[in-house]
This record gives C-alpha cells, sequence and structure tokens, in this order.
C-alpha cells in the first residue's frame, strides 16, 4: 500500500458528502412517476437547469486525473479537448436537436429504427450499450484509484461501494434525481476545481519572488508549455493532429450526436429553444471554465517543479496519474482537501448516474419493448428500468480490472472514442444528411466497418496513410489518428454500399432526415403550427376535468397569449428559480370568461405538483 | 519553437473545422432548418459565427503570448 493521503477530517467530508447527495437525490424520487418523468424529467426544464446539469454530466471523475495529467506533461495544451467542440454546432442546434426532440424519440437506437430497420435498431443498441458501460467503469476505476489513496481500501472493494452509494439515490430517483443532484454538484465541482486553482496560485505567489500567482504561473512555464495546442505530430502519446481525429471530430460528434446521456438531458428541456440556449451557453461559457477547472492542478504542479526545483515539495519521480492528488493535497488544508475530493466524487456521480440512466433507458426502450408482447404496466417498467440500472453497475464494476490494464486512463478512454464512435457517427451522419443511406448500407457500416477496424488494430499498416507523419510504436499502434482510419472505413462501406443498394421510399422517412426539419413543428403539433407572437400570462387556477391534456383559459388571457383552441401552452409554478421542475404541458381547450383564471384537471395538477393559493405561469408553445 | 508546435495546428484545426463548420452552416440555410426572415433565428447565425470567431481568437492569442515569451 502506498501513502494515505489526507486526514480523519478529510475522510469525514468525504463520506458527509456522500450522504447528502444519496438524500438529496433520493428526494427528488418522488418528482418520477412515470417511465417518461424517470428517462426523460418530463420535458419539462429551463435552460439554465439543464445548462448546469450538463457541466457536471461532460467533466466526469476520469476529467480531473485525465487533464491534470497531461497538463502536468505538456501545459496548457490539455484544454484542446474542451475548446474544439463548435464544429459541429450548426447541424446539432438546428438539425439533430429539434428531430430528436419533435420525433419524441425515446433513445438513439430507436432513430436507427425509425430511419432504417429493427436490425440496426440491435446493432446500435449492442454498440450503444457497451459504450456507456465501458465508460461508467471508467469513471469508477478513476475515482477507485483516487479513494484508495485516501482511506486505503482495496481498489475492487472502494468499486464496490462507490458503486452501491451511488445505485441509492438514482434507483429512486431517475431523471428528475440526476438533474437536481447535478445542479449541485455541477456548483460544487467548479467551485472546488477553482478553488484549488485559486490556492495553487496562492502556494505558487507564497514560494517563489513573483508578487501574484499568475505571473508566477506564467513565468514558471516553458515556451511550449503556454502553446494551447499540442504539438502537430509527436509525441505519440499526446499529439494534435491525432487527438484532433480523435476527440475533435469523432469524439465531439459521439458526445454531441450519440452522448444517450446528453440527449436525455435535452429532451427534458421544455423546448427545442431553451435546449438550443443550453447547448450553445455551454460550449460557448461553461467549457472552457471546465477546462480550466480539470486542468490547473497540472499547471500548478508543473510550476511548482519548474519554480523550486530540487527544493519542490513534488517528487521528480512523481507519477503523472498522481499530480492531481498530490497537488491537492499540497496546496490546501485539512477539510478542503476533503472537499476537493468530495468534488472528484461529484463528477463521478455525476456523470456515472446520466450513463446508468441513459444506459437502463436504452435497455427498457430499445430492448424490453421491442422485443416483449404483453408489456408490464408502467409502474411494472418502472421497477424493471430501475433493476436495469443496478445491472449495469454490476457489469460496470466487472469490466474495472480490465481499464485497469490500460497505460492510462487518458489512453482507456481515448480507445473507447476511437473504438466505439465512428460507425455510430457514420451511421447516424449519414443518416441525417443524406436521404440515399439505405438500411443495408447502415448494417454493412456498423458490421463490415467493425471488421476493418479490427484489421486496422491488428495490422497497423493500413492506418500507417493517415499517419500524419506520427510515430509508430510497436505493440501499441497508433493510438489517436486510428479514429481517422476508422471514420473512413466506415464511411466508405456506407458510400459504397448505398450506391449498389435500394434507397427507402422517402416517405418512410419524413421527418428523419434534416430535409424534413421545418416540417418537424407540425408533426409534432399534429396540426398547423400557430407561430404568431404572444406574452406569458400569470393566472390562478381552479379544477375542472376537461378532455384528455386540454386546459381553458379566458377569452382575453388568449388574445394576450396570441392562441387559439388546439395549440400548445406550457404551464409553470411562477417562481421562476424552480425551473420548470413544476410544471405541465397541455392543449388548449374552448376559452372561458374568467379572466386569470385557468381550468385544469386533478390529473394535471397533481402531475405538475401545483400549490394550491400560488399563481401559475403560462406561455403559448406553438 | 517550430511551425510544427506553433500555427500549423492552428490552420489545420481552424480548415478543416472551418469547412465542416461552413459546410454545417450552408447544409442548415438551405435546408430550411435555419430560416434567416426569422427574428429568433437570426439571433442564432451571429451566435454560431460568434462562436467559431471566439474560439480561433483564444487560440490564436495564446499562441502568440507563447511565441513571444521565447
Amino acid at each position: 500500500m502506498e501513502n494515505i493521503l489526507g486526514t480523519n477530517l478529510d475522510r469525514i467530508v468525504i463520506l458527509a458528502y456522500f450522504a447528502i447527495v444519496m438524500g438529496f437525490g433520493a428526494y427528488f424520487g418522488k418528482y418520477s412517476k412515470t417511465t417518461s418523468d424517470y428517462f426523460f424529467g418530463g420535458r419539462r426544464f429551463a435552460w439554465w437547469l439543464i445548462t448546469i446539469s450538463i457541466v457536471a454530466t461532460g467533466i466526469g471523475s476520469h476529467s480531473f486525473v485525465k487533464y491534470s495529467t497531461k497538463a502536468y506533461q505538456y501545459g496548457f495544451s490539455s484544454t484542446m479537448t474542451y475548446m474544439n467542440d463548435w464544429f459541429f454546432m450548426p447541424l446539432f442546434l438546428f438539425g439533430w436537436l429539434p428531430i430528436i426532440y419533435y420525433l419524441r424519440l425515446g433513445s438513439i437506437p430507436e432513430y436507427f429504427e425509425r430511419r432504417f430497420s429493427r436490425e440496426a435498431r440491435y446493432l446500435a443498441t449492442f454498440m450503444i450499450l457497451m459504450y456507456m458501460i465501458g465508460y461508467i467503469a471508467i469513471q469508477f476505476l478513476t475515482l477507485a484509484t483516487a479513494l484508495y489513496k485516501i482511506y486505503g481500501i482495496p481498489l475492487m472493494l472502494t468499486v464496490i461501494l462507490i458503486a452501491i452509494a451511488t445505485t441509492i439515490y438514482m434507483h429512486f430517483g431517475g431523471q428528475t434525481s440526476v438533474i437536481f443532484t447535478d445542479l449541485i454538484q455541477g456548483f460544487i465541482l467548479i467551485f472546488a476545481g477553482l478553488l484549488l486553482f485559486y490556492l495553487g496560485l496562492n502556494f505558487l505567489a507564497d514560494n517563489t519572488s513573483y508578487s501574484s500567482g499568475l505571473k508566477a504561473l506564467w513565468n514558471n512555464l516553458s515556451p511550449a508549455e503556454k502553446l494551447p495546442l499540442a504539438n502537430f505530430n509527436s509525441p505519440p502519446d499526446f499529439n494534435f493532429v491525432g487527438i484532433f481525429w480523435q476527440d475533435g471530430i469523432a469524439g465531439s460528434i459521439g458526445f454531441l450526436f450519440l452522448n444517450q446521456g446528453l440527449i436525455m438531458r435535452f429532451m427534458a428541456a421544455r423546448s427545442v429553444h431553451e435546449g438550443r440556449k443550453a447547448a450553445a451557453f455551454n460550449v460557448l461559457v461553461i467549457l472552457p471554465v471546465s477546462a480550466i477547472v480539470v486542468s490547473n492542478a497540472g499547471w500548478i504542479g508543473k510550476a511548482i517543479v519548474n519554480a523550486m526545483g530540487s527544493d519542490s515539495p513534488i517528487p521528480a519521480d512523481l507519477a503523472p496519474n498522481d499530480v492531481f492528488v498530490t497537488v491537492a493535497n499540497l496546496v490546501t488544508s485539512p477539510g478542503v482537501f476533503g472537499f476537493v475530493i468530495a468534488a472528484l466524487c461529484a463528477a463521478l456521480m455525476s456523470t456515472s448516474d446520466t450513463l446508468v440512466n441513459a444506459s437502463s433507458s436504452v435497455i427498457i426502450n430499445d430492448i424490453y419493448r421491442p422485443l416483449t408482447k404483453n408489456r408490464g404496466s408502467d409502474e411494472e417498467q418502472l421497477k424493471l428500468a430501475r433493476l436495469a440500472s443496478v445491472l449495469v453497475k454490476v457489469i460496470a464494476v466487472c469490466l474495472v480490472p480490465f481499464f485497469n490494464s490500460f497505460d492510462s486512463i487518458y489512453e482507456a478512454h481515448g480507445w473507447f472514442h476511437s473504438t466505439f464512435t465512428p460507425p455510430l457517427v457514420v451511421g447516424v451522419f449519414l443518416g441525417i444528411f443524406w436521404r440515399r443511406f439505405t438500411s443495408a448500407a447502415v448494417i454493412a457500416t456498423f458490421v463490415v466497418g467493425a471488421f476493418l477496424m479490427i484489421l486496422g488494430q491488428i495490422y497497423p499498416s493500413l492506418v500507417s496513410p493517415f499517419s500524419h507523419g506520427i510515430e509508430f510504436r510497436p505493440g501499441r499502434g497508433y493510438s489517436y489518428i486510428g479514429a481517422l482510419y476508422n471514420l473512413v472505413v466506415c464511411a466508405g462501406v456506407g458510400v459504397i454500399v448505398t450506391l449498389f443498394t435500394k434507397p427507402n421510399p422517402n416517405k418512410n422517412l419524413t421527418g428523419l432526415t434534416i430535409f424534413d426539419v421545418h416540417k418537424l413543428k407540425n408533426i409534432f403539433k399534429g396540426s398547423e403550427v400557430n407561430e404568431s407572437i404572444g406574452k406569458p400570462v400569470v393566472v390562478n387556477y381552479k379544477i375542472k376535468d376537461l378532455q384528455k391534456d386540454m386546459v381553458s383559459f379566458s377569452e382575453d388571457d388568449m388574445k394576450i397569449l396570441n392562441a387559439k383552441k388546439g395549440d400548445l401552452v406550457y404551464i409553470q409554478d411562477s417562481r421562476w428559480w424552480l425551473g420548470g421542475l413544476k410544471s405541465i404541458h397541455a392543449t388548449y381547450a374552448e376559452p372561458h370568461k374568467d379572466n386569470g383564471i385557468v381550468y385544469i384537471s386533478q390529473k394535471q395538477c397533481d402531475s405538475g405538483m401545483f400549490i394550491d393559493g400560488l399563481s401559475l405561469k403560462a406561455e403559448k408553445e406553438m | 519553437m517550430n511551425f510544427y508546435q506553433t500555427w500549423l495546428p492552428f490552420i489545420y484545426l481552424y480548415g478543416i473545422g472551418g469547412v465542416s463548420f461552413l459546410l454545417g452552416t450552408l447544409l442548415i440555410f438551405k435546408t430550411g432548418a435555419l430560416r434567416v426572415n426569422d427574428p429568433v433565428h437570426k439571433k442564432w447565425i451571429w451566435v454560431l459565427f460568434y462562436g467559431y470567431f471566439f474560439y480561433a481568437f483564444i487560440h490564436a492569442f495564446f499562441i502568440y503570448l507563447a511565441v513571444e515569451s521565447v
């Protein structure tokens, strides 16, 4: 056993944090009454709530360890994977997001069935589940590696304990719990990361001759360590061009278009517009901040070593993977160190809960429902979803030893992106943007593409034409740039097979490609969309039984809303800071004469959890 | 520091990435997914281009500072 880090106070802080989050998550379980609530949170949340919960999903525990490792080795270029996600935003915001939202897709594999065939759906289900469960296993491994150094409990036992702790609140809560626990965890991990940066800068200022920590940091990094992008094609384990294709292209498309957890977040937004705001704010504001949050321990560590030389408290032979915990322990006081490690726990819990919820959604929506003739009630399916989330964690725990055999977490993660995303990326991309792309072609992309990818791993000479001059490492192949080869062979197979097979009739593709995005609102509403702009109204509610999903406003209120009978309305508790937690979607019924009153059914009142005497805010949707 | 360390990654990133960005933007215009005459969509056009140049500026600025610090 290596040196145990931290004090008893730190250990208590970490345990207290776990207990608080579990209680918080279990409390929000009461908002999950149906499988729709459990998986999608009822499509009701404001953009800012979605944004913060995306932060917590995007920053996994592996992020702190992986990026501080590269920051320690290579400086500011550790941030490049957080700063290359904008290129596909036009297609995501105005192509993919409206498609998944307005078609009410339950999962990514469901898109493959509707666009192609049931066989395509099963293949996509298998690959997406493999990807997500493996990702969860990496999260468990990373956090267990850190906690192992603090508690001294054997690694695999730590993994099991983490899995049990995260199961408790996930099991009862579902997506609403995930969103709300991720809200506080998102704040905590950003705050803890920035606090660590601040304390690290203070440490540098105190231990060097510079007047401020920022000056000390800047002047104690070499010019190469100040560059924001890595060297073009060397060294083999961290070069710009390989990481660009693996992360900037395959990873970005995979994250935006195929990450079931992220897609479910956007499905929980109250509208496509709110989803767009959440996505844009996340990439433009939160990701640059996150890059600092996850990398700064490495920069501080490197500056300390450069500034203090042989007097440095950081050992010269420090394993780069340990730099996060070592620097955190060095620059913080007892208790604060525990808080920073609790943030690492927050990152793990928030990322893995999203992935577990997404995996159980895929199991129910893409395996159970299509394969079962006599489906149980929604309540029984909810129970199954909870059991599925436990099963996913058990499999993830079993996979941990496999990922522990990689040289580093960065490489394990890179292997994932370059192996599992290219066939799916090609399938979904050509499916959305090329009407001619056929069902046979997508299956060939998955099967033949996977075969050619395996060939590329066995015979690296196949990858070498794509290598951009990156050095070949015997026994380890071309790591990141393999993603380019994988993308090319999968796309090549897809295009060739499409050209030799008969395309699906266009009428079967309505709403499933970008060419029909302008029709999606009509498909969603089921009638002509009312695009006229109205104003929100604040009203009180009275209970009255109307037709299913209908609500009735006064004629005057309808004029202010600029709404007509049959239009869609979103009604929420007027307290904005609830972010749509208490809200419903409904359809306008015939208006009445009582101004300032909306008639809703008892069921709608229960579903929105509206409180008697508190006003509601209503807005026309379309 | 040589060209492979400084400006080549930048040119490659915003060259290949820029082509992907422009093709995507053209596609959403052409298919009517993004409508120029919609006031809400008009704001989004600005946001999309702002995002591209925002990141290009940050990267270029830090490369410049690093080169100057040699």
